[in-house]
């Protein structure tokens, strides 16, 4: 009887485990599809769902936020697909979202993607459309693939003709190719642009040496590239200008004296300008001369008249002594 | 001339133990319904086939998640996909390997055991005594252990999946770094209903399958002591092959449904 207790214990514990085992994965599996939060539905326009099927994962912004619950066909080219979204999502999903369908990973299964769009919008409210993007579908790829090929075949056709064409020395580009005398001169031109490029290349070392010598000091430049040299010439230059500044105003002063003295204004005049004048002054001049001779005349006979004779005799006493003293 | 007569007779026997089964399996239904019940020979037998098999189902399905997880990353790694294991190893085990292995494990099991015991109780003349006790030995012995392995072999499907996929998450663990919580999380991400339900209900039809034949080859025992190895080998035998046909049946059916 106890064993047979035991025995139901043991067997209530492996079918409550086993059941809680499949209970768990429905309800992972069921919360991975939304089933069991609170859920709304939005709907999007397609005209062509590339594969999608019911239960398919829809994802915002890459994450995952509800599945795909109805695909109904409403004409020949519209597909409304109704998804189950995340009620809490609906706050961040703008009413310019954009729809579009896309594979999980490069193999997986087919998923939607809403995209927020750009800009300011009001929130989607659930039942509400939202825009949607067709996926580049590969058939499209292929169509368009088929297109660049018949191009490439094209192009490269056109590219064997051309080769052709250098090939037998056709054109430009052939001849220049095919004609030795061509080759000759170019060669030769080469020759003298490599003979050309060695001289400037002489010529620029030339330069260079020169221009660094300009460092020197042994020479004008190289001496003005002295800063103590540069600060004297910059004072004397300073000199220079405030010299050429006194110089401009004497001029100008001469200037002003010498209208003065032209407009007759002053004794200078009178004298540049009267002939009479000068000719009286010239005879004024001789009258002095001979005035002053007989002068000395009379001083000389006054060093001999007694009366004056002390005062000479003082005087040449004072200079000798005050020579002898030097 | 003695070849088309063995393949007739082959043919015969054939026709007579399907149709003997048709009325083996139609009489388990008209039995079931009708009082009294045996809840303590059920529950017994439950006890038996459930818990007593749980040791080697987990054992089994521990390395076969382990094995197939092992086995399958080389050639994942080589096009770069071990990201995909989770997923494949889930799928895979979920939907075919888990119920397959676990059912034949339990075909061998349960069904030799079931051959044997009812084998040797109609050898032994126990049946036809408890028919003469006025005990209704189908009732008794085959509805219980039928109903037994039908109600059994689903929950331990789940425990082996269960510890299969925990196995390959082991591995994962151990060899790509992954943490038992992304695996999981993975293994859910990529698992439907559609990969759930119908390999539950299919489960059921394995149990049911292992008990009916085993019951079936035990019940119709004959030929003494040797019969009684016979009906648990064919028991074995019969069972295995039903079971890859239930199988294929319920992935055609399951295909209607899920596409």
């Amino acid at each position: 009887m106890e064993k047979t207790a035991s025995q139901k214990i043991r067997l209530g514990v492996f079918v409550i485990i086993g059941l809680t085992l499949f209970v768990l994965a429905v309800y992972f599996i069921g919360n991975k599809q939304q089933m069991f939060g609170k859920t709304e539905q939005l709907t999007a326009v397609f005209n062509n769902v590339a594969g999608l099927q019911l239960g398919n994962n829809v994802r915002y912004s890459g994450i995952n936020v509800g599945t795909v619950r109805g695909i109904e066909i409403v004409n020949d080219s519209t597909i409304n697909v109704e998804m189950q979204i995340d009620k809490s999502v609906f706050s961040h999903i703008k009413k310019n979202a954009v729809a579009t369908i896309g594979s999980d990973g490069l193999v997986g299964s087919v998923i939607i993607n809403i995209i927020p769009g750009k800009g300011i919008a009001a929130p989607v409210v659930p039942g509400d459309f939202i825009r949607s993007n067709n996926r580049v579908r590969t058939d499209d790829m292929l169509n368009t693939l088929n297109v660049t090929n018949q191009n490439a075949a094209r192009l490269t056709a056109d590219l064997l003709k051309i080769t052709n064409d250098i090939h037998h020395g056709k054109g430009t580009i052939g001849l220049l190719l095919r004609d030795s005398v061509m080759a000759k001169d170019l060669k030769e031109t080469i020759h003298n642009l490599k003979i050309t490029s060695q001289k400037t290349s002489q010529t620029m070392d030339n330069l260079n040496r020169q221009i660094a010598g300009l460092d020197n000091k042994d020479n004008v430049i190289g001496v003005l590239k002295d800063t103590v040299v540069g600060n004297k010439i910059r004072h004397v230059v300073t000199n220079l200008d405030s010299s050429s500044q006194e110089i401009t105003k004497v001029v100008a002063n001469l200037n002003a004296t010498i209208t003065n003295i032209k407009e007759g204004k002053g004794a200078l005049n009178y004298l540049s300008n009267d002939p009479k004048l000068v000719k009286q002054i010239d005879s004024t001049m001789t009258n002095i001369n001979q005035a002053s001779k007989k002068l000395n005349e009379n001083l000389e006979a006054l060093k001999s008249n007694f009366l004056f004779r002390g005062y000479f005799k003082k005087q040449e006493k004072a200079k000798k002594k005050a020579a002898a003293k030097q | 001339m003695e070849n088309n007569s063995k393949v007739a007779t082959s043919l015969q026997t054939f026709l007579i133990e399907t149709g003997e089964l048709s009325y083996f399996t139609a009489r388990f239904f008209k039995e079931l319904f009708n009082p009294p019940f045996e809840l303590k020979e059920f529950l017994r037998q439950c006890y038996n086939m459930g818990n007593r098999s749980l040791l080697l189902v987990s054992v089994t399905g521990f390395i076969i998640g382990l094995v197939f997880t092992l086995q399958s990353r080389p050639t994942l790694e080589e096009f770069g996909a071990v990201s995909w294991m989770p997923s494949m190893v889930s799928i895979s085990i979920i939907r075919e390997i888990g119920p397959i292995i676990t059912a034949l494990i339990c075909a061998g099991r349960i069904g030799s055991g079931i051959g044997a015991e009812l084998g040797s109780m109609r050898v032994t003349e126990q049946i036809d005594a408890m028919e003469v006790s006025g005990t209704n030995p189908y009732k008794y012995l085959v509805v219980t252990r039928i109903l037994a392995t039908t109600v059994m072999l689903p929950i331990l499907v789940f425990f082996g999946d269960a510890i299969a996929i925990f196995g390959s998450a082991m591995v994962e663990n151990i060899k790509g770094n992954v943490s038992f919580l992304l695996y999981f999380n993975q293994v859910f991400d990529s698992l439907q209903f559609s990969d759930l339900i119908p390999t539950t209900f299919k489960t059921f039809f394995f149990g049911f399958a292992i008990g009916l034949v085993g019951c079936y080859k035990g019940y119709n025992c004959k030929k003494g002591t040797a019969g009684v190895g016979l009906a648990a080998n064919s028991a074995v035998v019969y069972t295995s092959m039903l079971l890859f046909i239930i199988d294929f049946i319920a992935v055609f059916v399951t295909n209607i449904f899920y596409g």
